[in-house]
């Protein structure tokens, strides 16, 4: 019995607790994505590249001697005009055309191409890792966890509630769902449809970059960090429901305890197959995920 | 018609160049076949200064029996079929005498089929894998660089001096290369009496460690061995850090795990790290003293161990031609076997059964950010034992 408990205590429940703290960082960089693809019909693929764009700049102005705290708040804030700019000035050109999707994927999936590269060119192919703002680490029922994970999953619970407050409970929110939901008559109910769009793609380019910035110390910075988190972040947009907020969330914790639980009792090589096995039965059995889109529901 | 005219003209142009060959005059060309560009192109660049330092001297110095080395250099990028491609170029085209560079080991591998089917002789100076000279050795192939068996053998006599009777536990990343390394230091690390506790091989590219700590924990180790490499040990060892699994356990690794091009990156948690290497900067010896300077004063760089390797064949092959008398490939062959010569690491013999170059290995522990000696173990004792069956 007390094996049992033992092996609950110093296997089992760090696992899960680990797992959760992976969940939240997959959640943060996946919900910017769906926003984008619920409203704007644009799949991202440039969103790893803005989440290393924001882990670099994070990187930049902390040589620069900003402390942590303000680089958290100054980055996804700098980062909005940047998402701005690139709605307007890019996606728009190709917006209106009868083949979007493709051409958009195109079109952001070079603009990560070059990112990686820019990325490449200024910083060096060798990683860094940013200092952990808060050392140390805390010890409940026996489980070790250290502080910036809890930070981690604190902080981006709050962001992942406030931002679904937004969009589901704010005037704001209500027009980004019209918006969503049918375009020409939001546009005559006098939302300004154009302005909605281009700063939902900058909001969600801000949440990637956010999560850059709270996760580098974590995962370390280099160029090639964006393809890390993308093809987990494009499993659980499909697997909640492409567009929905809180299906990013549910699929987000269910996936990364898949991957927990099974790392322990099957083999940490069978879990990118089972996770993206989930995403393939799911696209054959309920191609439209576990929630509907952003606007339908 | 024309094009048959053509056809001879080029191969009586080649019968001729290959008439003047043999005029004393005439250079001695070697090729290398390296990576310049992709994931392993630092390493070629090691590999290029080594050469070029090596055949500068060797050439103010009067060359090889008078006659100075040239070097031809092709990229193969990393990728053993272009490899192939570019050291046939060199053999059959450029006729050149000697062919090395290779990095990857499937590279060399392939490469040394092909010299086998042209019947010229290569060396490797960097490739790892134990089976370039065990059960997939090849009378055309040497390796004068210490291959993964001779690394884990002196950290394991590192392991038996520090921590006797230690619990290990292994975690390497999921490929070839990471399953060799446990598999070879597991083997080395049993037979002088530490016990396995588990072993877990994470995806390459793994992101989040912290799922396996777990099984880490549970298994309460004393010692734990990795061999993952470049971006994937800052993340793991980092996290490691976090967790406050570094302070009772002793961290040791392959060689290739903790290197100057992710060291800043990882900074205090790759404190402790110990690792076997066949080279060091530090090394304390005239040989070496000299080939540092030099090779500072050339290139603003320090060497690592690709280029003391590359440099010290240089001097293998001149020796082998002085002895030989000759550059054919039997009377340089017989005349590699057994060589003995001098490199920045000391003495180094090729074993006449094998090709492998039996040199002094060295346990290098980081100590504030820097790769400090902290151990020499003889070339006979990290060795092993001659496992090749083809000559």
């Amino acid at each position: 019995m007390a094996e049992v408990l033992d092996y609950v205590q110093f296997v089992l429940a760090p696992q899960v607790v680990t797992g959760l703290a992976f969940g939240v960082a997959v959640i943060l960089v996946a919900i910017g994505l769906t926003i984008i693809f619920g409203l704007l019909d644009v799949i991202n693929m440039s969103h790893g590249e803005f989440y290393a764009f924001g882990a670099f700049a994070a990187l930049a102005l902390g040589w620069l001697g900003l402390p942590f705290w303000l680089l958290l708040i100054l980055v996804p804030l700098a980062m909005l005009p940047v998402g701005y700019a690139v709605e307007r000035m890019l996606i728009q050109r190709v917006f209106n055309r009868p083949d979007r999707h493709v051409t958009t994927l195109l079109l952001t999936f070079g603009l990560g191409l070059v990112l990686e590269d820019a990325f490449r060119l200024g910083f060096g192919p060798n990683p860094y890792r940013p200092d952990t703002p808060i050392p140390g680490a805390v010890e409940l029922f026996g489980i070790f966890l250290p502080n910036y994970r809890l930070f981690l999953i604190v902080v981006g619970a709050v962001v992942i509630a406030a931002v679904a407050l937004v969009v589901y409970r704010t005037r704001l929110g209500a027009m980004v769902r019209a918006a969503a939901f049918d375009r020409n008559m939001a546009a005559s109910l006098g939302v300004p449809v154009a302005w909605v769009y281009a700063g939902a793609f900058a909001f969600g380019i801000s949440l990637a970059g956010f999560a850059g910035v709270l996760l580098a110390p974590i995962y370390s910075v280099f160029p090639t960090m964006g393809r890390d988190f993308i093809l987990m972040a494009f499993t659980v947009v499909i697997v909640g429901g492409m567009g929905s907020i809180a299906g990013a969330v549910v699929a987000g914790l269910f996936l990364t305890q898949v991957q927990a639980i099974a790392a322990l009792y099957i083999s940490p090589v069978w879990t990118d197959p089972i996770v993206f096995g989930i995403m393939v039965v799911m696209l054959m059995v309920r191609p439209q995920g576990l929630f509907g889109r952003l606007g339908y529901a | 018609m024309v094009k048959a005219f053509q056809t001879s003209a080029l191969a009586a142009l080649f019968a001729a160049a290959a008439v003047t060959g043999v005029r004393a005059a005439d250079p001695i060309r070697i090729g290398v076949v390296t990576p310049l560009s992709g994931t392993y192109a630092g390493i070629g660049q090691q590999v290029r200064w080594g050469l070029d330092l090596a055949v500068k001297e060797v050439n103010a110095a009067g060359g090889i029996m008078g006659r100075p080395i040239e070097l031809l250099y092709e990229d193969e990028e990393a990728n053993p079929a272009v490899a192939v491609q570019k050291a046939e170029k060199l053999f059959e085209v450029a006729k050149v005498d000697f062919l090395t560079g290779t990095v990857s080991s499937g590279s060399t591998l392939a490469v040394g089929q092909l010299a086998e089917r042209a019947g010229k002789l290569i060396a490797t100076t960097v490739s790892f894998a134990d089976s370039i000279t065990g059960d997939r050795c090849s009378p055309n192939v040497f390796r004068v660089n210490a291959r993964a068996g001779q690394q884990s053998a002196a950290l394991a006599v590192w392991l038996s001096k520090e921590k006797p009777q230690a619990k290990v536990f292994y975690l390497g990343p999921d490929y070839e290369m990471g399953r060799s390394t446990v598999a070879a230091f597991k083997a080395s690390a049993e037979k002088v009496g530490a016990s396995t506790v588990g072993e877990v091989f994470a995806p390459l590219d793994a992101k989040d460690y912290t799922q396996y700590f777990g099984q880490v924990r549970a298994a309460r180790p004393q010692v734990l061995y990795t061999s993952v490499a470049g971006n994937d040990t800052v993340r793991l060892l980092s996290q490691l850090q976090e967790f406050g699994l570094l302070n009772n356990l002793s961290l040791v690794g392959a060689s290739g795990t903790v290197t100057s091009q992710n060291i800043a990156a990882i900074g205090k948690a790759a404190e402790g790290f110990v690792t076997g290497v066949g080279y060091s900067t530090e090394i304390n010896s005239p040989e070496n003293k000299k080939f540092v300077d030099a090779f500072k004063a050339a290139y603003k760089a320090e060497p690592d161990l690709y280029g003391a390797d590359s440099y010290g064949l240089i001097y293998a092959y001149k020796a082998a031609v002085e002895k030989a008398k000759s550059t054919e490939t039997d009377k340089v062959r017989e005349a590699l076997r057994g060589l003995k010569w001098m490199t920045p690491q000391g003495e180094k013999t090729i074993r006449a059964g094998d090709h492998q170059a039996i040199q002094a290995m060295y346990v290098v522990r980081i100590t504030n950010g820097q790769f400090k000696i902290g151990g020499e173990v003889k070339g006979d004792d990290a060795i092993g034992p001659d496992t090749c069956t083809r000559f």
